[in-house]
């Protein structure tokens, strides 16, 4: 390797962190620690009904008893549930503004330096924002207009007042409270999140959208997601997350559930991009997120994108059950490390029902000193008769000191249902390189230009307000000077 | 009985009791079995497998009585019958039979890459019972056959070979196993390639249902060396072939290679592991496997590339073929990649044989079950064609007309 090609690897592994900035609000925050007193403080907090408190009560039981999955191919320190906080609401929240002049100014702010223009998106975009800063939704706009259409798209606080029937019906019925432990920790202190409901061959005309922040110190945030589409709906959901400069390592423990009845369709779209930790891998957050979608009728569909570029630990395997015939999986992941970023994620696709088909495409770039792993497991149950599984992971090495690891599980017990899988892993072509360079791109902008081609095929999966901004986010992920 | 109360009631029988080193070396094993308890959920080489056979089984080991046969057929060929595991003492200016010594036991026992919650390879170590070493003396080009002859029923034999393939030298090993008594065997090889050297190492398997073999190769690669390994499996009983190689210098090439045939209630679990540890080496990993009636089988393969291991090219491959409803086919293609500069890849497919091609088929005359066995036969072509001895195809081919012979 050449000296120039070493000097612009080196540039590119110094990129600092963006979005790196705090904003003073006051907090209202229980002790530290988790007990039940914690849990009856949050759940008072949130005003909710006692089976509710019956039911984060028998998750954090469960929990106790449980320890962290140990699988992952990452190394951290052990992790003090009792030194977190596990509720975090800026004061005077607990009654929601009416609209964005009410919001408190600097939390506007925040997100206008980030590139979000609440204002404009209201007027613009068409996109429902239903902002969560830390642990309360700040401001929902667009109600109205879904409203309208049976649309339900509020906060899980919201959703528990309001719509309990639901809750109760599909609250952890994707992922069970017991499943493992962090999913028992989340069904146990979940603060916030968002519910979302499409009523019976309505197809939600605008993408609905989150932006989940993290913002007081040593707070984990614990969101919890629930998504039903009923039959023959179509809904597009977008999450994306940007966290301010810290050096506490902050924990993340997301459920995400999704439940696609006949004929529906979720398209769920990530891009996150939270604080990875500095360059001597000091710092960041811990990432553990549990999302899993079930197909549960015929002809439903569930597709997953995910941009991953943030965080110091990252493990997330958002999956799929499909269990209604001819149900659809899909799962498009680019997961970017670098510095000291551990990221193990993939996916888990498990074929129940007959003519299932499901498809995972997975890029992993490895830069600095990280570890990248893709782990993956697509199992054919014995009645997924003529089940289809298309897997493939490729990788990406810049640097000699990262890794890049595949580890896919295939388990098949149906003789008439097909798997393929493929994976390869490689540096960037010299040839490619070479060949850019020679028509005037600069090394940086051929470097970026590669590394985007190399996403494309998950990219242009995203919707479009997205896809230019995780392209931008690829870019600056990898650039010192690029971007 | 359990494993200690069967190790002490027999040590007696076992090779190297009295050596102190290894007595301690044993205790340990003992103690990692204690602990573990054979924790099927945290151990993939525990997977698909009646663990009971395994853990609680009667020690039964015969000296045999006949020594068995070294015969210089011609020039540079030799073969050996191997009763009960071993083999009678042997000397000629080309190679060098011996039992297996103390000094061996470290080669075969604390070794990284094997790994150490293997529980079958430490069972190895504990009970062993049998096993020899060859030499290959530099710049020899020899051909070895060894048949493997067990002489009663329920013997459990715990056997080590030791293989050492000096400078410039190679060797075409051919090694059969067919028993049709109720035993167990579970055999660990260690072969060392010298500078320069080749070993061609073919494994046929064609044991009787209530036959169990568990083979574990560990072979390590110097430098301009080449591995090449290729296992036949058409038992009827449980198969386990586990198969480690280490590359530690440069330009060395390891090569694995397996088919397997599984009918009735059969399982068999395969494993590569293949660790580049040095530049310029290439490692390829090809697995194949049909399954019938209510078989299952696994395979895990794993290629790891250390940092310093660059320009590494490592390929695996993997494909199932289900003939029934009720079979399975389990596979984890891994690789662990420290380099940047590599070429890695692998590649998975499980599925039924293409309707299409049958269909092709049929359209041309075919019954449905020729065009089956014609499209299985061309699903190994490949392997059975890149077989350069023709003795050895013959046999392999009279054992896979056998197979197809029941397919329906």
């Amino acid at each position: 390797m050449n000296s120039e090609t070493l000097n612009t690897l080196n540039s590119y592994s110094k990129n600092k962190y963006k979005y790196g900035f705090v904003t003073e609000i006051d907090d209202e925050k229980p002790k530290k620690g988790l007990n039940e007193d914690t849990i009856k403080f949050i759940s008072l907090k949130k005003n909710e009904p006692e089976w509710m408190l019956d039911w984060r009560l028998k998750a954090y039981s469960k929990w106790k008893k449980m320890k962290e999955p140990k699988w992952a191919n990452l190394s951290f320190p052990e992790i003090d549930y009792q030194d977190i906080y596990y509720y975090s609401a800026p004061k005077g929240f607990e009654k929601k503004p009416k609209d964005l002049s009410e919001v408190d100014p600097k939390l506007i702010e925040t997100y206008n330096k980030l590139g979000i223009p609440l204002e404009e998106q209201k007027v613009l975009a068409g996109v429902a924002v239903d902002v969560v800063f830390d642990s309360v939704s700040v401001a929902t706009t667009y109600k109205g207009e879904l409203e309208k259409l049976g649309i339900i798209f509020c906060s899980i606080g919201e959703a528990i007042q309001k719509h309990p029937d639901l809750i109760k019906k599909y609250l952890g019925s994707v992922i069970p409270p017991g499943d493992h432990s962090f999913s028992a920790l989340n069904s146990a202190v979940f603060t916030d999140g968002s519910f979302v409901y499409i009523p019976e061959s309505v197809k939600c005309p605008m993408e609905l959208s989150t932006y989940f922040r993290i913002n007081a110190e040593n707070t984990g945030q614990f969101e919890r997601t629930l998504i039903i589409a009923d039959k023959g709906s179509y809904v597009s959901y977008l999450e994306g997350c940007t966290a301010p400069k810290r050096d506490d390592n902050q924990l993340h423990a997301a459920n995400v559930e999704l439940i696609a009845l006949e004929d529906a369709e979720i398209k769920y779209s990530t891009v996150q991009n939270w604080y990875p930790g500095d360059e001597d891998g000091k710092g960041g957050i811990y990432n553990f997120v549990t999302k899993r979608g079930l197909c549960a009728g015929k002809n439903s569909k569930i597709s997953w994108t995910q941009v991953e570029t943030g965080s110091a630990i990252t493990w997330k395997y958002p999956s799929c059950i499909l269990k209604g015939d001819n149900s659809i999986g899909e799962f498009y992941s680019v997961a970017i490390t670098n510095n000291f970023q551990q990221a193990d994620t993939g996916t888990k696709m498990t074929h129940i029902g007959k003519n299932t088909k499901s498809k995972i495409i997975s890029k992993g770039i490895s830069l600095g000193k990280s570890q990248n792993t893709y782990r993956g497991e697509v199992s054919f149950l014995r009645k997924a008769d003529k089940a289809r599984n298309y897997t493939q992971c490729d990788s990406l090495l810049v640097g000699n000191q990262c890794g890049a690891h595949t580890v896919p599980y295939i388990d098949s017990k149906n003789n008439s249902a097909v798997i393929e899988h493929e994976a390869s892993t490689s540096k960037i072509n010299e040839d490619q390189l070479y060949y850019c360079r020679q028509r005037g791109l600069s090394h940086e902008e051929a470097v970026s230009l590669i590394v985007n081609g190399f996403c494309k095929q998950v990219l242009q999966e995203l919707p479009m307000e997205f896809a230019v901004e995780a392209q931008k986010l690829v870019s600056i992920s990898l650039e010192g000077s690029v971007g | 009985m359990n494993i200690q109360d069967n190790y002490l009631k027999n040590k007696k029988n076992i090779f190297f009791s009295e050596n102190k080193d290894i007595q301690t070396h044993r205790e340990k094993l003992i103690n990692i079995f204690e602990n573990d308890r054979f924790d099927k959920k945290n151990n993939e080489s525990l997977k698909n497998i009646n663990l009971k056979n395994f853990i609680d089984f009667n020690y039964k080991y015969l000296i045999p009585e006949e020594t068995s046969v070294i015969n210089n057929n011609h020039e540079n060929s030799y073969s050996i019958v191997s009763v009960n595991g071993q083999c009678s003492s042997f000397k000629d200016d080309k190679i060098e039979i011996t039992k297996i010594l103390d000094e061996d036991y470290n080669d075969f026992s604390k070794n990284d890459t094997i790994e150490n919650n293997d529980h079958f390879v430490n069972l190895n170590s504990l009970f062993l019972n049998s096993g020899f070493k060859i030499v290959i003396k530099k710049n020899n080009n020899i051909k070895i056959r060894i048949s493997n002859i067990i002489t009663d029923d329920d013997l459990t034999i715990f056997q080590k070979n030791n293989y050492i393939c000096e400078d410039g030298s190679s060797l075409n090993l051919i090694e059969e196993y067919e028993n049709k008594n109720n035993s167990t065997s579970n055999i660990l090889n260690v072969i060392k390639l010298e500078k320069n050297s080749q070993i061609n190492h073919f494994l046929i398997q064609d044991n009787s249902p209530n036959h169990n073999l568990i083979i574990t190769t560990h072979s390590s690669c110097k430098k301009d060396s080449t591995y090449i390994q290729k296992v036949y499996n058409f038992s009827e009983g449980y198969v386990r072939n586990f198969h480690y190689s280490e590359l530690i210098e440069a330009n060395s090439e390891a090569d694995l290679q397996g088919i397997f045939f599984l009918k009735d209630n059969n399982t068999s679990n395969n494993k590569t592991f293949v660790k580049h540890l040095a530049e310029d080496c290439k490692s390829n990993q090809v697995y194949k496997g049909i399954l019938k009636d209510r078989s299952k089988a696994t395979y895990f393969s794993n290629t790891h590339v250390d940092q310093v291991a660059q320009k590494t090219e490592g390929y695996q491959l993997s494909k199932g073929i289900l003939l029934s409803d009720n079979a399975s086919y389990f596979s984890k293609p891994e690789l662990k990649i420290y380099a940047d500069d590599v070429k890695c890849s692998h590649g998975s497919t499980i599925g039924p044989i293409d309707e299409n091609a049958i269909f092709y088929l049929r359209s041309r005359g075919m019954s449905k079950i020729a065009a089956t066995k014609i499209l299985i036969s061309s699903f190994i072509n490949e392997e059975l064609n890149s077989i350069d001895n023709e003795q050895m195809s013959e046999i392999i081919q009279k054992k896979l007309v056998r197979y197809l012979s029941k397919v329906k």
